[in-house]
Formats: structure tokens, sequence, C-alpha cells
């Protein structure tokens, strides 16, 4: 397992937002984490992130707790972030976004360099000299997809990424996750609000209800049960 | 004639307080701190080179001493005041207060070493008057102003958009957050951007003194007209806070044709209040 989380607790001031939460995600695995707006999905990627510190429990990446780990050591070991709506540098173009996080992240030998995302995401190269603020809301969303993957990721928490979408451009989005997944063995947790979409990419389903953990099984499994009755 | 002399004399002034407004901006823009001590370090390194060039020290030599000396001054108010605040979860409002006592502190340690009263700080070079076509007349020190500040605000414009740091100092500036999971390290960037702009407002913290003499609580009002640029200019835009500057003290300068020396304040103001009321969002306010 790359990322495992233990017995989580989290929350903010004296509210406890998570609690008791534990999953696992393997290389190369898609988990979709679904629940109910207010669940806990996001103090969840947070709390893995290492944003929040857990009030119990355990974070471990590839074997290794994080507690001590700061932010910048957890993406710099691959575990890396794409926050809901707020993914790039909106003020720098598309090509000073690519090169600021690539020279603190993908150093020589990285499985996806500057030229590696230019290839797998041609819209990026056309719009190199474009203020990354002005491009429409698909663009805006590849090349936040762009530098969560720059460098060298072994897991991807992905933060609603198909908000404000099209549904042409969430297929391309989510097509272009499953194949870094799959071509590199990429981990990754998707909180998804599109149900639908998450569980026609994703390999496992967890879902959340009120801070903890009320299922956890295959698509299959999830789309036999009664589904809404989780949220 | 006259005319000509003050809208120059503006424009020289106008460049050293854009240097100000640039280096107030680049901190707020990146650290979000309204870093009110700024003028502390403004005024510090004016004092460093006068006691430096009185011992003998050449101004070039003195001058770049000085910026050393704001160097470390600015970086542990970052380390030790702003950046321990911003752990514990201060309010905006806290650390403005904590920067005000920074200032005062400065201030009045300047004031009991050196003196409470307006040093007169003069080097020959400075005070020599050139004469320029249009019977124009401009001493030294504000040719050096005028070519060190307009120079200054060159080399910052290149730094932010052509080098690696200043692109990721833009980052820091632009989204926070994501600066912060992408291991550009914003706190680290925030002590170099501080460094950097304490380096860059001690230019005009030691050419302007040999213009009108070291006062310790002198750099207030100089960061008040700065402050109003940044603002006027659009928040996040360094070409918008050193041309309002510019344009501030030229208005300022010109007004003296018409109204009284006491009112320039006023027209500070007044160039404020109607930013406020048609253009809030500054002159050129990202989109």
């Amino acid at each position: 397992m790359i990322l495992e989380l233990e017995g989580l607790a989290a929350g903010y001031g004296a509210k406890t937002v998570i609690s008791d939460l534990s999953f696992a995600v393997a290389e190369g695995e898609i988990l979709a984490l679904l629940g109910h707006n207010g669940a806990g999905k996001t103090t969840t990627l947070k709390t893995a992130m290492g944003l929040i510190a857990p009030r119990a429990g355990l974070v471990r990446f590839a074997g290794v707790p994080l507690a001590r780990v700061p932010v910048a050591e957890r993406v710099a070991r691959g575990l890396r972030l794409l926050p809901e709506g707020r993914g790039i540098f909106p003020d720098l173009t598309v090509a000073e976004n690519i090169d600021v996080v690539a020279a603190r992240l993908a150093a020589g030998g990285a499985m996806f360099t500057p030229e590696a995302l230019y290839r797998l995401l041609p819209v990026l190269a056309e719009r190199r000299t474009t203020r990354a603020g002005s491009m429409s809301g698909g663009q805006q969303q590849m090349l936040a997809f762009a530098l969560a993957i720059l460098g060298t990721p072994r897991c991807l928490l992905l933060d609603e990424p198909s908000i404000g979408l099209a549904p042409n451009l969430v297929e391309r989005l989510f097509a272009q996750v499953r194949d870094v997944c799959r071509a590199h063995g990429v981990a990754v947790v998707l909180v998804e609000q599109n149900v639908a979409a998450a569980l026609a990419l994703a390999d496992r389903v967890a879902i959340m209800n009120s801070g903890k953990l009320v299922f956890d099984g295959t698509p299959e499994a999830a789309r036999a049960s009664n589904l809404w009755e989780h949220f | 004639m006259l005319a000509l002399q003050l809208l120059v004399n503006g424009i020289v002034t106008g460049s050293a307080l854009g240097v100000v407004a640039v280096s107030f901006a680049l901190i707020y823009a990146t650290t979000r701190v309204f870093h009110v001590a700024h003028a502390g370090v403004y005024t510090l390194g004016g004092y460093l080179a006068w006691s430096l060039m009185r011992h003998g020290v050449p101004a070039i030599a003195a001058l770049l001493v000085a910026m050393a000396g704001c160097v470390v001054l600015g970086s542990l108010i970052q380390i030790l005041l702003y950046a321990r605040l911003e752990r514990r979860g201060a309010a905006q409002l806290v650390v403005l207060i904590a920067s005000l006592g920074a200032l005062a502190v400065i201030q009045n340690l300047i004031a009991a070493i050196y003196s409470p009263d307006i040093l007169n700080f003069s080097a020959a070079w400075a005070g020599q008057v050139v004469a320029l076509p249009g019977g124009l007349r401009l001493t030294g020190a504000q040719i050096a102003t005028v070519v060190l500040d307009f120079a200054a605000f060159g080399a910052t414009l290149v730094f932010a958009h052509r080098t690696l740091l200043g692109k990721r100092i833009r980052a820091v500036a632009s989204n926070p957050f994501l600066a912060e999971i992408t291991r550009l390290e914003p706190r680290r960037v925030h002590v170099y951007v501080m460094a950097i702009a304490s380096a860059l407002v001690c230019l005009p913290g030691v050419l302007g003194p040999l213009d009108y003499g070291l006062q310790p609580y002198g750099g207030v009002t100089p960061l008040l007209t700065a402050t109003i640029a940044m603002i006027a200019g659009g928040i996040g835009s360094l070409a918008g806070a050193f041309g309002l500057a510019v344009a501030i003290v030229v208005l300022q300068n010109l007004a003296l044709l018409v109204m009284p020396g006491e009112w320039s304040i006023g027209v500070t103001f007044a160039i404020f209040v109607v930013f406020m009321l048609f253009r809030p969002r500054g002159l050129f306010a990202g989109k």
C-alpha cells in the first residue's frame, strides 16, 4: 500500500470533522472517496497531506509514518494534492506555472518533465504564453492536473477535479487520470461529487458519512447496494 | 521654466518614492503583511551610510554595507516577528500593531544612538549643482537618485519576470495555498522577499537624506505616499506602484504653482480619494 490512513481523527477548532477513519490505497489503484457535502472528504485529503494536524491516528506513506514529516517533504516523496478550484497560479503564464513548479519538483530523471507534460497535454503547449487565470475552466483544470503530476508523483489526491467542467471535459480529464495511473503505477484518491463518473473510473469506492467510513468495496458492490443510503 | 524645474524635481523625488512603493508592494503582495516597519528599515539605511561615510568609507561601499544592514533587519523582522505571529494564527490587525511596535523601536533606537534632531548628511559630489539645458539645475544627489532608482525599478521588473526566484515569488503571491503544496516553501520565500525589499528601500533611504538630511522619524511620510501609490496603482502591480508614486509626487510639485507647499499632502490624499471613488482596485489591478 502506498498510502494508509489508520484510525484518523481531525477537525477545525473545537469541531471534529473526521473520526476513526481507516483506508488504504495501493500503487496504480484508483480509489473514489465519496460522501455528502461536509462528510469530511476534503479534511481527509488535507490531513493526509499534512495541512491539518491529526488529533488521533496515523498516516503512512510507502510504509513510513508521516507524523513528523512536513508538507514540503511529503510533496517531494510523491504525495500530491490537486486542490478544489485553486490549483493554478492565475497571475503567471502557463509556462511560468510549469517552470516554477518543475524547478522544485522535476529534477533529473523525473517521471513527468515539462516537455513530457506538453506532449501529454498539447493544449498547454499551445497556451504557453497565456496568463493562466485568463484561460477557460477546462484549460485551467488541465494545467492544475499538470502541476499536480509534475515530477514523480506516487499518489495523487484529487479534490473534486470535475467541478465546473462540461461533461466532455470531465471525460477527457478522467481519461488522463486513468492513463497516468495505469501507465506509471500512480495511486489516486479521487474525491468527487459526480458519482457516476467516479464509479466509472474507480477500482474501489469508499463512502464517508459524517466523518466516518460507511462503505469500502468495488464500484460494482457500490452500485448493487443502495448507494444513496450511504449518503 | 519654474514649472519645468518642478516637474523634473517631481520625477527625481517620485523615482525615490517609486522604489519605496515597489518594495512595499512586493512585501504586501507576497506576505499580505502591512509592513509599516519598512519605514524604519528605510531610515536605518540612511543612518548606516552616514556613519560609514563620516569615517571615510567611499559612498558606494557605504551604500552596499547599508543595504546589507537593511537586509539583516528586514529578514529578522520577518523571521522573529511576522513568521512567529503567522504560525500562531494572528489576525492581520495584530500583525499590523506588531509592525507599528517594531517601527517605534527602530525609530527610538536610532534617536537614542544618533540624535532625535535632523542630521546634516552631505557629500561633496552630492551637493554639486549641474546646469542642464533649458535652465534646469540638478544636484549630484538628485542625478544619482533618478538614475539609480529608475535602474533599481527596471532591475526589479526583470528579476520578477525573468528569473526563477522572481517567478517563484510571484507564484507565492498569486496562490499561497498552491505554493505550499507544490513545495515552493512560501515561508522561506517571505524571508527572501523581505530581504530583497529591504535592500531596495535602502537606496532611496540613503540618497534622499543626501538632499534633505536625516531624521529618525523621517521614514513615515515616504511610506504613506508609497502606500497610496501601491493601492492606486493596483495591489500586485509593481509598475503601477512605481508609476503612481512618480505621478503623485509630480502632481504634488506642480501644485506648488497654484497653492502653498503645506497643501502637498492634501494633493496626495485627493488623488487617493479619486481612485477610491472611481477605481478602487487601482489602475493596473490584475483581472
